[in-house]
């Protein structure tokens, strides 16, 4: 990082990004437009990231780091030999012939792999390509783009909303359930654009569905910085789950923004899997809760080497009788830090909401701390926290050796078991995968 | 098989063995009983490796070699299993997982294999295959846990099987069940340290076929043949212990 990087040189690359994306999405006016205006709001708007400088962040900007893989990918036969592998073992072409589940495999330039989709759009699913749906639906994507969040509230969200490009659309009609796990995998190859894809989740009046993004996939280009934002939406008595599936290279710094609106008798399972968070990973998703709604926070957050992970998360119980779950289980070795600080707000009469921090500490110079946030404006909620963070008992470690195990295999499984409650809504495919990266984490960290 | 010569062992610089001395043969069946607190727990452990209890002085062979440098789970390779006086729970490790793994590591059979061993032993000690996908000891009552560590030993048929009191807390009907299936693994082979407070575990058991061995302030201060057991029973430590002045 030698040179200097001007704000006005930061512009004009991203001036010149915006220019790219709207020739090459064909795109409409009004979304151009708001990208300039994120363009104009990224030179006033605070910067107050707690690892990345501004600095750092103009340099990422103008000078991203790229090693990328060159040839075009346009079918499911042109992946790269790890991923297909990845796709083999986690049965997907098994699973596809059996007609229950749905993938896709998002690159920039379209989702592929998506036939069963197809079948399934006939009845009210649409899953597409953010860029595409603003071409085919824009009133839907206005309505809903960008209404969760402000540009201007910090130079992420401006510099996200100005380059944002990939991620999916997904709408599930009025009264549509979706059967089957519906999997996203993140592929991204062209290498001069930012990686900021942009998810919009529509879930209308009694609907179901479940959406599994999984990182697991290899990046194929080297960023120094990812910055996702979800926007989802659910009306009355829509149920809802999103798995996030993170696996990031260690150079990467990931940023992902998520917020929802939870209507009257709504449920959102928010479950985070930070396997692989990358450099540093902090977040902050917020949720507002209507009536009776619900919303869970789940995180599973494997801290290793120097990584710094910060999980917040911002509930807001605005409806009578409206509930939330903040839980997480953090697993910290090696010099890791882990933070959460949730906030729980109950804004009307019988709310609830519970938080509770779990975490266990490998290593000597693993660190974890948590700020739980409990905040009454009504006199009727009930708000509760609790937290634990502690080693591995000695006594389980020796009952578990006495039978023959050795301290890594009995560490392992351990491990595995202090997460294994928070996992229960994941797939089997992708529980064997994730108990795998584990074990290769407390192996390592041994 | 298993040599303990002038044994003293210490927790956190606390001396609680003093020089125990105590021979297992292949095959054979020892009893050790002696007052609460007497170490009999710290000398289980103490063999199966409890990394707390620290030997300080003595020596411990297994088939002829120091074990005293092995850990837990080497000497575990080696044949020697303990069905703890207090088993532990480990949350979010189910049974029926641990145990393949086990048997896998131990015995080196497949997984599948693993498997229907453990259901068909498990009901032989009254599990049921959904108790088998309950986390390991979590929620179990006391007796329940004990038949646990005793399916641990039938699958594992340890060279030397250590238990620490298999019947306290235990129900007539188990304790029968589980008495029947200790004595079933003698029979086949595996030599046994049994600690116990009562002599009817030992009920089935003719008195000439098993040595007891009286523990007191961290010593084994008396050995005798299988009948002591009731002479324990009857007449209580105290008494005893006045008799043979081991009062000091
Ligand atoms: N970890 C420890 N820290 C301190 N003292 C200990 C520890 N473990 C054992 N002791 C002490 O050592 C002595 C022997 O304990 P041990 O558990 O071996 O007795 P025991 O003969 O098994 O008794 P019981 O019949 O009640 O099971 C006791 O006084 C006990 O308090
Ligand atoms: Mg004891």
């Amino acid at each position: 990082m030698s040179e200097t990087i001007t704000l006005a040189d930061a512009k004009a690359v991203i001036e010149n990004q915006i220019e790219e994306l709207a020739r090459r999405n064909r795109e409409p006016e009004w979304m151009t437009k708001i990208r300039y205006r994120a363009l104009e709001a990224f030179e006033r708007a605070p910067h107050n990231d707690p690892v990345i400088s501004e600095e750092q962040l103009l340099h990422f900007i103008a000078k991203p780091e790229v090693e990328g893989i060159p040839e075009h990918i346009e079918s499911l036969e042109d992946l790269p030999a790890e991923l297909k592998a990845l796709l083999d073992r986690l049965g997907i072409e098994e699973v596809e012939q059996k007609y229950v589940a749905g993938l896709a495999v998002q690159t920039d330039t379209g989702v592929i792999y998506n036939q069963f989709l197809q079948e399934w759009a006939k009845k009210g699913l649409t899953v597409l390509p953010t860029e595409e749906a603003v071409r085919r639906y824009p009133d839907l994507v206005k309505e809903h783009f960008l209404r969760l969040f402000r540009v201007d509230e910090s130079k992420l969200t401006a510099y996200h909303t100005a380059v944002w490009n990939g991620g999916i659309f997904l709408h599930v009609k009025e009264g549509l359930k979706v059967p089957f796990p519906l999997h996203l995998f993140f592929l991204i190859q062209e290498s001069a654009l930012a990686q900021a894809p942009h998810i919009i989740i529509i879930a209308e009046p009694n609907t179901e569905f479940h959406l599994i993004e999984g990182c697991t996939a290899p990046i194929l280009v080297r960023h120094s910085l990812h910055l996702d934002m979800t926007e989802a939406y659910f009306g009355e008595n829509a149920k809802g789950q999103l798995t996030v599936l993170q696996n990031w290279p260690e150079y990467v710094h990931t940023r992902p923004m998520t917020r929802a609106k939870i209507g009257k008798n709504a449920r959102f399972i928010n479950t985070t899997v930070g396997l692989g968070t990358g450099k540093s990973n902090t977040a902050n998703p917020k949720y507002w809760v209507d009536e009776n709604g619900y919303v869970e926070l789940n995180g599973i957050l494997l801290g290793q080497k120097d990584w710094y992970v910060d999980l917040g998360g911002e509930m807001y119980l605005q409806g009578k009788g409206a509930a939330g779950i903040n839980a997480s289980k953090a697993v910290i070795m090696d010099e890791s830090t882990v933070i959460t600080r949730g906030i729980i707000t109950a804004e009307a009469p019988k709310t609830k909401g519970h938080i509770s921090c779990d975490a266990l500490l490998l290593s000597d110079k693993s660190r974890m701390e948590t700020y739980p946030g409990l905040v009454s404006r009504v006199d009727d909620a009930e708000l509760s926290h609790e937290a634990a963070i502690g080693k591995i008992r000695e006594e389980e470690l020796f009952y578990l050796m006495s039978r023959g195990l050795s301290e890594e295999k009995a560490t392992q499984l351990i491990v595995k078991g202090f997460l294994e409650p928070m996992l229960k809504d994941i797939p089997m495919e992708f529980l064997v995968e994730i108990r795998k990266i584990i074990e290769l984490a407390v192996s390592g960290g041994m | 098989m298993l040599k303990v010569e002038n044994l003293h062992v210490s927790v956190d610089d606390k001396e609680i063995l003093r020089g125990v001395d105590l021979s297992v043969g292949q095959g054979e069946f020892h009893v050790v009983m002696g007052p609460n607190g007497s170490g009999k727990s710290t000398l289980a452990l103490t063999l199966a490796g409890h990394p707390r209890y620290k030997v300080t002085k003595g020596t411990l062979l297994f088939d002829g070699e120091s074990i005293l440098n092995l850990g837990p789970d080497e000497r575990a390779r080696k044949g020697i299993l303990l069905a703890f006086q207090v088993p532990p729970e480990v949350e979010g490790v189910k049974i029926i997982e641990f145990l393949q793994q086990v048997l896998v590591e131990l015995k080196g059979i497949d997984p599948a294999e693993a498997y229907d061993a453990i259901v068909k032993k498990a009901g032989e000690l009254w599990f049921k295959e959904d108790d088998l996908h309950r986390y390991v000891n979590v929620g179990f009552s006391g007796g329940e846990r004990k038949r646990l560590e005793l399916l641990q030993a039938l699958l594992i048929e340890p060279k030397l099987l250590i238990l620490d009191e298999p019947d306290s807390g235990v129900d007539v009907d188990s304790l029968s069940i589980i008495s029947r299936k200790i004595e079933e693994l003698n029979r086949a082979g595996t030599a046994v340290l049994l600690i116990t407070h009562y002599g009817r575990i030992l009920e089935h058991l003719d008195p000439g076929t098993f040595r007891v061995h009286v523990m007191k302030d961290g010593r084994i201060v008396m050995e005798r043949g299988g009948e002591f057991v009731n002479e324990i029973e009857e007449r209580g430590f105290q008494a005893i212990f006045e008799e043979c002045g081991c009062d000091e």
